[in-house]
């Protein structure tokens, strides 16, 4: 763990419209990039106006640069001064591009050949050399909006706020622009707070993510952590969990559970074959019977569905699974377990298949709805199509399980 | 018709023949108006920035006094200023009655709160969101009220040129706190009525052409620096 350039303790602010933000705790390591997410109205961008000081919060503390900046011990704007926020608007004044660029460090009274280095270096990686003699109203929403990152990046902030700073591009700029800031951001290595409700920008840009909804941080961690371990449903969600299955574990051992799919599961679960049917009976003693496989293959007909997951859990603990969709691999065959090391196959019948780009969705119902992203090359090959019987398979340690 | 042409005739010949009493006129009306907008200026913009930019309690009720102020009938500020200026009122002391700076008090009062309240409407056309901007940069109070004014720099000019044209075209206030004294308070529009009134037709329109040609000038003035200040930003401030 480095040491911190921001922390956000007990911060709260409650608005008129009933909405308030609660931030127990939030941290950003020195040149590290959190990326806050969320959806819509989830407070992504309260947080940054308050970190900012452009708001006052109720109660709490933000440690900026080891100093508690709402102690008001200096005025706002000595610690503005050291952060820069991009916001989703372009905001650019009406003066020349150029001037627009250097906007930050006139009000600093520093001079452009102090920071010439850093100008011709973003001047060149943001593609703004013919625009600096433009007014900003004649340029593009995606060329105003590089303008808008040279001007936050020339004054070389301790803290850098991006505020959904791609969110009102048109697509083809966006990426370019995406790819353009984030090769910067590596390059300059600047401690940074990125706001997005796009989770593949998080996943392509982050150091640690926090998912904020409904005012409060739901998880805060290492990327992968966020992604592969989601600590609730709507995190899960929110990262790209397509599959959650409610269960009930029945057994640990060497960090393997046998974890009991519950049926009518109120998630994930609309075409299910059990969705009338009372949850499967089960008991203690059926898990101790001889069952001495570690393949789970489900039958239409039967009753029992479970999963090996690779995890620690007390037996009797309700939890629900979450299974993300390219860890779902498809076969044509009836799977058994000499012929896969995934401890995990079920026979399903596909429902659905959606076309999402480069891969297709494919919803599969196993007595559970499971969903898997295939390439059209694998459709194609597998003859995937409605109706069609298929096996799939999950590995052991590919599945997240968290308490319900 | 053959009134008009003489008039006309008449108004380029006492223009270019250098008639003593016209150019003295003409002087003293730019001398005072031009003053008075001057300090209206001074007094308005920065008053409807401030308003503007800010929230405040009794923003609303400020705002309609500039509003009303906008609408002040000329008559209204003269009577006012008459009243603290009479040799019997408050100011009376300062023996300013009839003279040109009571004429240019008059017409401060009249111009200030149309370029105040033109500022304000023009700087609360302003996407407040550059405000944001601007503090996030780290402008402090004054910097903020400087990056938000050349926002709203285009609009204020307009201010200006409707405060001179309110003023320069007033009979009333300045009849009344001037007295229209030969040589001394009178101007174009209270030269115009006396001509009038002695039935010298030809004279009043030289005169009120002079006063048209005159609010042309200003505002094509103005115009023009609007036009260029659109056009020319960018290679002005190229450093």
């Amino acid at each position: 763990m480095g040491a911190k350039i921001l922390e956000i303790i007990n911060l709260k602010k409650s608005y008129l419209s009933g909405f308030s933000l609660d931030i127990e705790y939030l941290s950003l390591d020195i040149n590290k990039i959190l990326v806050l997410i969320g959806p819509n109205g989830s407070g992504k961008s309260t947080l940054i106006r308050l970190i900012n000081l452009l708001e006052e919060p109720d109660s709490g503390k933000i440690i900026f640069d080891s100093a508690d900046i709402l102690q008001k011990t200096k005025e706002k704007s000595v610690f503005r001064k050291m952060m820069s926020v991009v916001f989703q608007e372009p905001l650019l004044y009406n003066m020349s591009v150029y001037n627009n660029i250097i906007l930050g460090l006139s009000l600093r009274k520093i001079k452009v050949k102090q920071k010439k280095q850093i100008f011709d270096y973003l001047i060149e990686k943001l593609n703004l050399q013919s625009l600096l003699l433009r007014n900003p109203k004649s340029l593009s929403g995606g060329e105003q909006q590089r303008v808008a990152l040279a001007r936050a990046l020339l004054l070389e902030p301790a803290l850098l706020l991006l505020d959904e700073p791609l969110a009102n591009i048109d697509q083809l700029s966006r990426e370019e622009l995406r790819s353009d800031l984030f090769n910067i951001l590596k390059d300059i290595g600047r401690s940074t707070i990125y706001v997005t409700h796009d989770r593949n920008e998080a996943m392509i840009l982050a150091d640690n993510i926090a998912v904020i909804n409904n005012g409060r941080i739901e998880q805060a961690g290492r990327k992968n952590d966020v992604f592969r371990k989601p600590a609730n449903e709507f995190v899960a969600k929110f990262v790209g969990v397509e599959t959650l299955i409610e269960g009930i574990v029945l057994e640990c051992r060497d960090n393997v559970c046998r974890v009991m799919v519950k049926s009518g599961n109120k998630i994930g679960n609309k075409n299910s074959f059990h969705e009338n049917s009372d949850y499967i009976n089960y008991s203690y003693e059926n898990f101790e019977s001889n069952d001495t496989t570690n393949k789970n293959i489900y039958h239409k007909n039967g009753h029992k569905i479970e999963f090996f997951i690779v995890a620690d859990a007390k037996p009797g603990e309700n939890v629900i699974l979450a299974i993300r969709p390219e860890d779902v691999v498809l076969y044509n065959i009836q799977m058994s377990h000499e012929i896969s090391s995934a401890m995990n196959s079920f026979r399903g019948v596909i429902t659905d298949i959606q076309d999402i780009g480069i891969f297709k969705k494919v919803e599969i119902d196993c007595g559970f709805k499971l969903v898997s992203f295939v390439t059209q090359n694998s459709i194609e090959r597998l003859g995937i199509e409605p109706g069609k019987n298929i096996t799939a398979s999950i590995k052991a340690s590919s599945i997240h399980m968290f308490k319900s | 018709m053959e009134l008009i042409w003489q008039g006309i005739k008449r108004a380029f010949l006492l223009l270019f023949s250098g008639n003593r009493e016209v150019y003295e006129i003409v002087l003293l009306t730019i001398k005072v108006s031009g003053i008075a907008v001057i300090i209206s200026m001074v007094a308005g913009i920065p008053a409807g920035l401030v308003v503007g930019l800010n929230s405040f309690k009794g923003k609303r009720f400020i705002v309609s006094i500039i509003n009303t102020g906008m609408g002040l009938p000329p008559v209204a500020a003269g009577l006012l200023v008459a009243v603290f200026l009479w040799r019997s009122g408050p100011l009376g002391f300062m023996r300013l009655m009839y003279t040109p700076t009571a004429m240019i008090i008059a017409q401060v009062l009249i111009a200030a709160p149309i370029i105040a309240g033109v500022t304000l409407a023009a700087i609360q056309q302003v996407n407040p969101k550059l405000k944001t901007q601007a503090l996030s940069l780290g402008a402090g109070k004054w910097q903020v009220l400087w990056i938000m004014a050349n926002e709203a720099k285009l609009p204020t000019l307009a201010a200006i040129m409707a405060g001179f044209g309110g003023v320069i075209s007033e009979v009333g206030a300045v009849m009344m706190v001037g007295g229209n004294i030969k040589e001394q308070t009178r101007v174009l529009t209270t030269a115009t009525v006396q001509f009038v009134r002695m039935g010298n037709l030809s004279m009043a329109i030289a005169l009120v052409i002079i006063l048209l040609i005159l609010s042309f000038a200003v505002n094509l003035i103005l115009t023009l620096i609007q036009q260029k200040e659109n056009r020319t930003w960018a290679q002005r401030f190229w450093r």
